[in-house]
């Protein structure tokens, strides 16, 4: 069993990096979906506001040995892996400046030296990855697991079931987490997923498979990081399923004809932030002056990345070339 | 004396929490659950109860159920009246299962059956009333609800809503443990535990490095979680007028191996062990932290609120599945010739 000490009671230090993380993630989308709205970013966005929780929970418990893989989703993820603001903003805006110099836009955000293997704009594109990159931390000792985030449209991929079947059999050091937001595009999961509950797919393969509320930032982090010490120690996989809401569409401008105003509700009830809040203020872990405090830095910095993204270069003709092969 | 009408609460989520993964918490299939609702089905048929109310999920087991009659209908084989209690909005938490069986004693459902665990069981209690209870087990901790075959299950509470079988040999009252805190009240079926914790969190308990009291309505030597710990100290009885408590504390010089969760059994420390009487009140000595009713993280409090734990003997009627089902035999009840 993991060394219990390491997940009492989390430090001030790493309660204001969760909130941090989590708040810099929803003031990103909430910007971005106001910026979208003018017209001037390229291609499409796919906001991850409301599921702050589930990135900031999981990864305040990764460090520089491990490596995550995302999805459409990706911002979020990103933000949570420590990859570069600014860029990420640049990158979205199709600036030269971007994470991946302008080359990628908003699904393709990564920072390989962050251990973010990337967003990814094919469905189930990430669990393969993270079988080879935690087969390689198995092989080399480094003690690093690898998490791949997916969502309920996703866990129906081939390549998701041929992942969680693979990480078992070879045991390796691999987090599944199933964001369930319960709608793949418009196809409710309710409708889709065969099993209803994802996290029950695990058994099916020989691993343990716990529900999560995804709003629930204490839960996430518990839950992940019994997963994440499991995993370090060579216990194997786990599957993690959060249960929650995506704020927006499945894209910025989806009408949103297929779900009714469960947002509304969730944003009064259920928001991974306000609740946050009022626990470690009521607690005295935190004060209400260090929240505003990251409130007012976090807006400063989305403000300099926005300013930064609008001024910086478009890509040239000459980028046209540059970054299509690997140096070993 | 009217329609007999029984009420089936199946939750879709028991056994589905952190205990999968820290411990070798046993996974309960979906399908296992509308399995046993339609044997139990076949049961009440069996003995006439005329209507059964079902709740409503998300997470396949109606669905599966409501397959299950259309399929059966149309091979001629007859089960009672089903209604589906849909119309409300499900929220995925233990809301569903206060509703559901509200709604089911408004009908007049005599016999509410609870698929779940020691959560499940809690939750329905604390709105049933005088309906009888037949918790049955499909989740983790499972100290307060059966582990008995559906069929046999459904015999008995059919026995039972349909007044065949007195209620003075159907049922007796478990106990309840009453939690106040800073205005909340909870109530636990099985025990209390003051934890170090503090956040609620994935509420399961599994770490008896966080406990320092335990307060148990009831605790048999043979349980499963928490109260196991006084369970092989200070068995105490189901039917027994009075709980048990004690402080628990890493190093304290009485020492037990409890089973306090399925695949862990861990040592705990245990000193002032003292009977617990109907009707006292107890204090809770921290001063902050999070109590755990049933085994799961409930209630947060801090400097303040001053919770107390008192033991009441007017807990839910719960059905006594052998009790019935010997009755039946004496009465003649199953027999057809």
């Amino acid at each position: 069993m993991t060394d219990t000490l390491e997940r009492k009671s989390l430090t001030r230090e790493q309660l204001l990096a969760a909130y941090r993380t989590m708040r810099a993630i929803r003031e990103f989308e909430e910007r971005v979906h106001r910026e979208f709205a003018t017209g001037e970013i390229p291609g499409f966005v796919h906001l991850y506001a409301g599921e702050e929780a589930s990135a900031a929970g999981i990864c305040l418990s990764l460090d520089e040995r491990d490596t995550i893989a995302s999805t459409h989703r990706g911002h979020g993820h990103c933000i949570a892996k420590g990859v570069d603001v600014g860029e990420m903003m640049a990158e979205i805006y199709g600036r030269r400046t971007g994470s991946c110099h302008g080359k990628g836009g908003s699904m393709h955000i990564a920072d390989l030296s962050r251990g973010m293997l990337g967003a990814n704009g094919i469905v189930g594109g990430g669990p393969p990855l993270i079988c080879g990159t935690a087969l390689a931390a198995k092989l080399k000792g480094t003690g690093g697991v690898s998490v791949a985030f997916f969502g309920d449209g996703g866990s129906n991929q081939g390549t998701t079931l041929e992942s969680m079947n693979l990480a078992c059999v070879w045991n390796l050091p691999a987090i599944f987490v199933a964001e369930n937001n319960g709608y793949a595009e418009s196809t409710a999961s309710s409708w889709s997923v065969a099993s209803d509950n994802i996290a029950d797919r695990a058994a099916g393969f020989g691993m343990p498979g716990v529900i999560v509320d995804g709003f629930d930032f204490f839960a996430v982090h518990e839950a992940a990081s019994e997963a994440i010490a499991r995993a370090r120690q060579g216990g194997g996989p786990t599957l993690l399923e959060m249960k929650f809401t995506r704020y927006f569409g499945h894209f910025e401008g989806d009408p949103q004809t297929y779900r009714a105003d469960e947002v509304a509700r969730a944003r009064a009830e259920l928001d991974c932030l306000t609740r946050f809040a009022a626990r470690v203020t009521e607690t005295g872990e935190l004060a209400q002056a260090d929240l505003d405090a990251v409130d007012a830095e976090v807006a400063t910095v989305i403000d300099k990345a926005v300013a930064g993204a609008k001024a910086a270069p478009l890509p040239t003709e000459a980028d046209l070339l540059t970054d299509v092969y690997v140096r070993y | 004396m009217g329609d007999a009408v029984v009420g089936v609460m199946a939750n879709p989520l028991s056994g589905r929490d952190i205990r999968r993964l820290v411990t070798q918490a046993s996974v309960f299939p979906t399908a296992e659950k509308a399995s046993m609702i339609q044997r139990m089905l076949t049961a009440f048929q069996a003995v006439g109860v005329s209507r059964v109310l079902l709740s409503t999920d998300l997470g396949g087991i109606s669905a599966a159920v409501y397959r299950a009659i259309g399929q059966r209908r149309s091979q001629g084989v007859a089960w009672p009246e089903v209604e589906f209690l849909d119309g409300q909005p499900i929220r995925q938490s233990a809301q569903d299962t206060v509703d559901a069986v509200r709604r089911m004693v408004a009908a007049g459902a005599r016999v509410v059956v609870c698929l779940g665990g020691d959560g499940t069981a809690r939750v329905a209690a604390s709105v049933i009333g005088d309906a009888a209870m037949l918790p049955l087990s499909t989740g983790t901790n499972n100290a307060f609800p059966v582990v008995r075959e559906a069929t046999v299950a459904g015999l008995a509470a059919g026995l039972v809503a349909t007044g065949a079988v007195p209620a003075a040999d159907a049922t007796s009252r478990a106990k309840v443990l009453e939690v106040r805190a800073g205005g909340r009240v909870e109530i636990a079926l099985v025990d209390v535990a003051v934890s170090t914790e503090r956040h609620v969190g994935t509420r399961a308990v599994w770490d008896p490095a966080t406990l320092t009291q335990l307060f148990c309505a009831f605790a048999e030597p043979d349980a499963i979680g928490l109260s196991s710990i006084l369970g092989q100290l200070a068995p105490t009885d189901r039917r027994e007028r009075r709980g048990v408590l004690a402080r628990i504390a890493p190093g304290a010089p009485r020492q037990v191996l409890a089973p306090i969760a399925p695949g862990l059994v861990a040592q705990v420390g245990v000193t002032q062990v003292e009977l617990m009487r109907p009707g006292a009140v107890y204090p809770v000595d921290a001063g902050a932290g999070v109590i755990a009713v049933d085994g799961e993280r409930e209630l947060t409090f801090g400097p303040g609120d001053r919770p107390t734990v008192r033991l009441r003997t007017d807990g839910p009627r719960c059905v006594d599945v052998p009790a019935v089902l010997a009755a039946s035999a004496r009465l003649g009840l199953l027999r057809r010739a």
